[in-house]
């Protein structure tokens, strides 16, 4: 254990007993020029290293910078696509209506992967997203084998369905662990699927007869 | 001037080829045997079917059809009778056909029909029933029957034989009368009515349509009558009571024996009525999420 002592060994009580400077016993400025000088004459091979002329500098960053926004804007289409709702569908059904329905006969039934957060579990199964994606991509010429009257009719369910689906995602985005809510979208996600198999029915059985 | 002439003529000898193609109506006339309990498979595109049970085992074919039918085709092998009526490929299904069929009484029929509309009567079998836009009217028998349109309507109406029934339409109105057994049915807009004078378990379910059910229930019956925005009516009567849920998240509920709706929690939206008539032996539920509900428990 050390104890408060001076530099001569003597045992001190207070700090104004203690030396205001204490001279080295010899002259250390030579080795520390020495010491100096070594590191002087390592330095211009490193720095000439390092010594970048500004204009390729700036290149660099420039591409640095590039690269940085690209990726930047992958990961905000990736985050986009796989993670939030499809904006773009729902703003297609939030014009729907008749000149909607000219233009495309299935606005919000376009993309099979339409499932929000909301969604419930089964929704995202890779079987039931496959089976709808197949009705989805059939359902124009299976529209078009039925009888004008009854594809008119059709198109309006379908609608009633999507409409019904978006009330309950907006009702859920107010209560999102609503017990109901969360059984009726099941239910009518499950409507849905059966519309579109009774369509494929229909018009294979229009074929048939 | 001359080319003009030219024209004109060709155009008059065309329509007049066309003419010369065009046949009348005409009608058909076929009977073949058949099996007492066997299956009779009818399909006709347009026009309309009209069936009916009589009592000789034998089907009858009597058919009027339109210019643009090819034929009718009628054949019976090994306990299936098929009855087709047959358009040449280029007409795409507008040839009418007006077919009335008789079967034996007890035969299973199998009935498909695009824009015609189907009629059914007299038969006890099977009766399996499909239409695209066509109106689907059909007398139920003993036995299970399944009805679909796809815009047309369904019109039945039974005896009170308990059987398993399976009806369900996309966009058309589906109303059964003295059905009895198993029920399930649904539509997506149309409205779904009902009325089961004895009821094992019924399940109704319509998105935007609104669904009336009046039942007796058997003991132990379940009824589970769903909408998302239409109105729902249950009226069930069961000697041994039931037990019931009814939840709302938007609409109203009430119901014939006073007991009020609670709201579903303090601090969320919506309103549920659950308790016990009678003994409970039975099971309601019904749930929506704008439409309103009523409950009774009576008919």
């Amino acid at each position: 254990m050390t104890g408060p002592y001076d530099g001569t060994g003597r045992k001190v009580d207070s700090l104004a007993e203690l030396a205001r400077s204490i001279e080295p016993e010899r002259d250390l400025w030579p080795t520390i020029e020495a010491g100096l000088g070594r590191v002087e004459a390592a330095a211009p091979a490193a720095s000439d290293a390092n010594l970048i002329p500004p204009r390729r500098r700036r290149a660099r960053l420039t591409w640095l910078a590039a690269a940085a926004m690209l990726a930047s804007v992958a990961v905000g289409v990736w985050i986009g696509r796989s993670v939030l709702p499809d904006v773009g569908v729902r703003a297609g059904v939030g014009r729907g209506g008749a000149g909607a329905l000219a233009t495309n006969p299935l606005p919000g039934f376009a993309a099979a992967t339409d499932a929000t957060t909301f969604d419930a579990a089964y929704v995202n199964d890779p079987r039931y997203q496959r089976e709808r994606a197949a009705l989805l991509r059939s359902l124009p010429a299976r529209l078009e084998a039925l009888p004008p009257p009854a594809r008119a009719k059709v198109l309006a369910s379908l609608a009633t369905i999507r409409k019904a689906k978006q009330d309950l995602e907006s009702a859920l985005g107010k209560d999102p662990g609503n017990a109901l809510l969360q059984e009726l979208l099941v239910d009518t996600y499950q409507d849905e699927m059966r519309a579109l198999t009774d369509v494929r029915e229909a018009s294979d059985a229009g074929r048939g007869v | 001037m001359r080319r003009a002439c030219g024209m004109a003529v060709s155009l008059l000898a065309l329509c007049a080829s066309r003419m010369a193609l065009a046949r009348d109506d005409w009608t058909f006339d076929k009977t073949v045997a058949a099996s007492a309990r066997g299956v009779v498979d009818i399909s006709n595109v347009a026009g309309s079917i009209e069936v009916s049970g009589w009592d000789r085992q034998e089907v009858s074919v009597h058919a009027v059809l339109g210019g643009e039918v090819e034929r009718v085709d009628v054949s019976s092998e090994g306990g299936r009778t098929l009855v087709k009526v047959v358009l040449p490929s280029h007409t795409r299904g507008h040839g009418e056909a007006e077919l009335h069929v008789q079967v034996p009484r007890e035969s299973e029929v199998d009935v498909s029909a695009v824009s015609a509309d189907i009629r059914l009567s007299g038969v006890l079998g099977v009766e399996r029933l499909n239409a695209v836009s066509g109106d689907v009217t059909a007398e139920l028998g003993n036995a299970d029957v399944e009805a679909k349109t796809v815009s047309g309507e369904l019109r039945l109406k039974g005896h009170g034989s308990a059987a398993r029934l399976h009806i369900s339409s996309v966009s058309g109105d589906v109303r059964l009368e003295h059905g009895a057994g198993d029920f399930e049915g649904s539509t997506v807009s149309g409205t779904l009515g009902v009325t089961l004078d004895s009821a094992g378990s019924i399940r109704a379910r319509s998105t935007s349509g609104d669904v009336r059910l009046e039942a007796k229930l058997a003991r132990g019956a379940t009824v589970e009558a769903t909408s998302v925005s239409g109105d729902v009516n249950v009226r069930a009567s069961a000697e041994d009571g039931f037990s019931y849920e009814a939840s709302s998240f938007s609409g109203d509920i009430s119901d014939c024996f006073d007991v009020k709706a609670e709201r579903a929690g303090q601090y969320m939206p919506g309103s549920r009525l659950q308790g016990t008539r009678g003994a409970g032996a039975g099971h309601v539920r019904i749930k929506t999420m704008s439409g309103d509900v009523q409950l009774c428990d009576r008919n």
